[in-house]
């Protein structure tokens, strides 16, 4: 049993790497990240954030910051955020790290200990920060680094570009709620009164004008949206739920009105019918919307984390800008580490580039003076400057964007189950209704005319039209809590139906991180000391093999040795010197160059290494080579069971690949008896879904990266990893927000769950209709009965969406 | 019965102020934040009495 972390509580993995007296004892910690926080906690006498926190909850251990908080003092950079560039500033920033109410007590109180700080206040839900601060007190800077030593970290962003037409979007609705409870409210008094026999005295007209009253600014008001979307719908020849829902709400209201101005003595009002009707939609839109937008709000996050900033060089000095100032012709300084913002050619320094965002390949590829450098790639290794050639709009990056931008718009919406009933829902309204008036005009106009509208009243869609929205609703927020961000409530209705899965490899299936998976010595040197060689020379390097053979190193629990005589070249190689030996690592041809000699035995062990999909590097010291480290990109712990498990649903699953076609042979051949598509561009991804939709198949697509981004467009069902590029997030429909694979069949469950709960509603609701309409055509509905009806039916299909909730216990 | 013609009227004028609340409170962002504040109401105890009770609940 390992001991808890003192601070966020995760196992510590050896005892003793960090101790810390903190409030007169000793305490173990799982990193210094965590010590110091603790420390500062304690230091500032904020401790009792640590009883606050709920038992059980587990902190995350604290975020690295970014190097660049500096350059948020800078006003252009800040004009973004801010609304005016006064002594007195606030800002809105987006907090890495809120799990509970203790964080947000921990924020509020550190900040306000802090000087030049005016206000703090933390939104839990939203995991937002509003400052406000005196700018001749204090920087920006300072703030985030202060919140940086508890533990958080900061970005500022811009509520309104990120979502202001959203939040207004939903603000009017939660308007148009509000409004409609109060008139429901108040109508329900004036109905009691009707139902209890005041319809027969003399106050009826008196009730009967103010209900009309009531009624009208609701319809007009409430009903607005369902209004103008059925009129929207009908100029556009395409039917949704909000026709029938306007039919309903207008005919009753007409009629009621009708009856209100004559004075009818046989007709009766439904005015409450209208406005009760039109709040308890109302309701399940809201909610629908509040689960929307919590998934959306949680994927913004993501995406805004990134900051948006370049260095440009002017006259030999580095200045940190937004990137959209950057023009053609600057030079970018990019540090090893970066993501590289403008497309460009590389003039000074030398450094491997990730570039498997944008082509899927796992290995970096090595950049020289000259080359072309793309936006969005990553730098793995040494700091360059690049020359701009193109920006934002105008990098191959933008342009995967715009490829995307296509496949969105040739696509056509998806239309949810409820939706593909509305045509015939509405033709069998209105035939019943028009053959009830039909029939009864042999008799009597006015009798006619309130059985016809009674029919209409009574098939008013009310449960049909929650029948969807609040099962989406419900399995949108059991999904959030499970990891799952579901942005289009349609596509879980496709989920379920969904018979091909298509993977993307780097990323996706695999972690996406290189790691040493062989260690081989061909002379007598040890496994271990092989290794230790190896972590020692690599440990100032930041590319991504050298980071997998520390990593190795590290959990070996080898001692690194100090090095000298450290030089590296790009992509190719290090040599150092440690313990008067001289060490050098690096690919085959690079040693080769340096006239070392690869035996057979050597050359064949790398070629089967090779045909698993392995990279070899190789160490060479004393004259001779000594020994290779494989490594490789492995793939995630959850991917082969979620095959698995897919397959043994028969559905179909391909593995579509930039990389090479030795890599995805490897990977594919662990994953058992699959299709696999290696080095395919990033336009023919959207092809290959393209081609099989054709074909009738319904089509998921699963990826992270750049290059996938125009096929989770084009698949029926888009499913991005959050740890993938914004991009490829913005395209998706749904989001793994912890990359747990295994989420994509959790999805398919709850997918499959939703759509026969929106089924059995659907059939509630019909079978209600069925039910009530044989008695509105016999004339024998009146408005309490449609009163008492009415509610109850939502309130079934209401109760059965909750019963989504239950998939996921027990 | 005619007190009816007031009292109809006075309802809604009571409604629609409510409405207004709403409207207000929903305007001035406290429905932004549908956990924090309910939360933080019971965070909030003077930090020196908690100094002492530290030693003995802390594990």
């Amino acid at each position: 049993m390992s001991i808890p972390c003192y601070h966020c509580r995760l196992p510590v993995e050896k005892a003793g790497s960090f101790t810390a007296k903190v409030a007169g004892e000793n305490h173990e910690f799982c990193c210094f990240g965590c010590q110091t926080v603790c420390e500062t906690i304690h230091n500032a006498g904020l401790q009792s954030f640590y009883l606050k926190t709920p038992e059980g909850e587990h902190l995350a251990p604290p975020p690295s910051l970014s190097a660049e908080l500096a350059s948020y003092d800078l006003d252009e950079v800040q004009s973004d955020y801010v609304d005016k560039l006064d002594d007195i500033r606030s800002i809105h920033l987006l907090v890495e790290g809120i799990h509970c109410a203790a964080c947000v007590w921990l924020i509020e109180h550190s900040l306000a200990k802090q000087q030049g700080v005016i206000s703090a206040e933390v939104n839990l839900t939203s995991k937002r920060l509003r400052l406000k601060w005196d700018n001749r007190l204090t920087t920006l800077s300072t703030l985030l680094q202060a919140l940086g030593r508890i533990g958080y970290a900061a970005i500022p962003f811009d509520p309104d570009t990120a979502e202001g037409a959203l939040a207004r979007r939903h603000q009017s609705l939660l308007y148009r709620m509000a409004f409609a409870g109060f008139a429901m409210m108040n109508m329900l008094w004036i109905s009691i009164a009707l139902y209890s026999g005041a319809d027969q005295g003399e106050f009826k007209n008196w009730f009967h004008w103010i209900s009309f009253l009531i009624a009208t600014p609701t319809l007009l008001y409430a009903g607005y949206p369902f209004l103008r979307n059925a009129l929207l719908g009908l100029r556009r020849r395409y039917l949704t739920m909000d026709l029938p829902i306007a039919i309903g709400a207008v005919t009753t209201y007409g009629y009621s009105t009708y009856v209100t101005i004559t004075g009818s003595t046989v007709g009766h009002v439904y005015f409450d019918t209208v406005v009760n009707f039109l709040f308890v939609i109302l309701v399940g839109r809201y909610l629908e919307a509040i689960s929307k937008r919590e998934a959306l709000s949680a994927t913004s996050r993501l995406l805004e984390l990134q900051p948006k900033l370049a260095t440009i060089m002017i006259d030999g000095l580095a200045k940190v800008v937004p990137i959209r100032t950057v023009k053609i012709g600057d030079l970018v300084l990019v540090k090893p580490g970066e993501k590289i913002p403008v497309d460009g050619v590389l003039t000074d320094g030398q450094s491997a580039v990730d570039e498997s965002m944008l082509t899927g390949e796992s290995l970096p590829v090595v950049k020289k003076n000259k080359d072309q450098v793309v936006a969005g790639s990553i730098n793995c290794e040494g700091a360059f400057t690049v020359k701009v050639q193109q920006v934002l709009r105008n990098t191959a990056l933008a342009k995967i964007v715009s490829l995307m931008e296509d496949a969105q718009a040739s696509k056509a919406p998806i239309q949810s189950t409820a939706d593909k009933i509305v045509p015939w829902f509405v033709v069998v309204t209105l035939t019943l209704a028009a053959a009830t008036f039909i029939y009864w005009y042999q008799f009597d106009f006015e009798q006619a005319l309130l059985a016809a509208t009674s029919v209409l009243i009574i098939t008013c869609p009310c449960a049909f039209g929650m029948a969807t929205p609040m099962s989406v609703a419900v399995a949108t927020g059991v999904a959030a809590h499970h990891g799952i961000l579901i942005k289009q409530g349609a596509a879980l209705e496709y989920l379920s139906k969904v018979t091909h899965f298509i993977f993307d490899k780097t990323g996706t299936l695999t972690e996406g991180k290189l790691r040493v998976v062989t260690v081989e010595s061909f002379s007598d040197l040890s496994e271990d000391t092989l290794l230790m060689l190896a972590g020692s020379v690599e440990q100032h390097s930041e590319h991504g093999i050298a980071r997998a053979i520390l990593a190795e190193s590290v959990s070996r629990d080898l001692t690194l040795s100090p090095i000298t005589d450290f030089s590296s070249s790009a992509g190719q190689g290090v040599e150092a010197s440690l313990n008067q030996q001289h060490v050098l690592l690096g690919t085959q041809s690079w040693l080769a160059e340096f006239g070392f000699v690869f035996t057979d035995i050597v050359l064949n062990r790398v070629d089967s290494l090779e045909h698993q999909g392995i990279s070899c590097v190789f160490m060479a010291t004393e004259g001779q080579i000594v020994g290779l480290i494989g490594v490789a990109d492995r793939l995630r712990p959850d991917a082969i069971s979620m095959i698995n498990d897919l397959q043994q649903q028969g559905i179909a699953i391909t593995v579509l690949s930039g990389d090479k076609q030795a890599v995805v042979r490897a990977i594919t051949a662990e994953l058992g008896d699959i299709q696999r598509q290696a080095e395919v561009l990033p336009k023919d991804k959207a092809d290959v879904v393209r081609a099989l939709q054709k074909q009738g198949v319904i089509v998921a697509m699963v990826g992270d990266g750049v290059n996938d981004a125009p096929a989770l467009i084009q698949a029926d069902v888009g499913i991005a990893l959050a740890s993938g590029t914004d991009v490829s997030i913005e395209s998706a429909d749904i989001v793994l927000s912890h990359n747990e694979l295994r989420k994509v069949t959790e999805a398919r469950h709850l997918a499959s769950r939703t759509l026969s709960t929106i089924r059995q509603n659907i059939v509630l609701s019909i079978s209600y209709n069925i039910i009530m309409v044989p008695l509105a055509m016999m004339g024998l509905v009146n408005p309490l009965i449609a009163a008492v009806t009415m509610p109850i039916s939502s309130l079934l299909v209401i109760g059965n969406a909750a019963r989504i909730k239950r998939l996921f216990k027990g | 019965m005619d007190v009816i013609y007031g009292l109809l009227p006075g309802m809604l004028l009571l409604g629609i102020i409510g409405v207004a609340v709403f409207f207000w409170a929903v305007r001035s962002g406290q429905y932004d934040d549908m956990d924090g504040a309910a939360n933080r109401i019971l965070m909030d105890e003077p930090p020196e009495r908690e100094q002492a009770n530290d030693t003995d609940t802390d594990k």
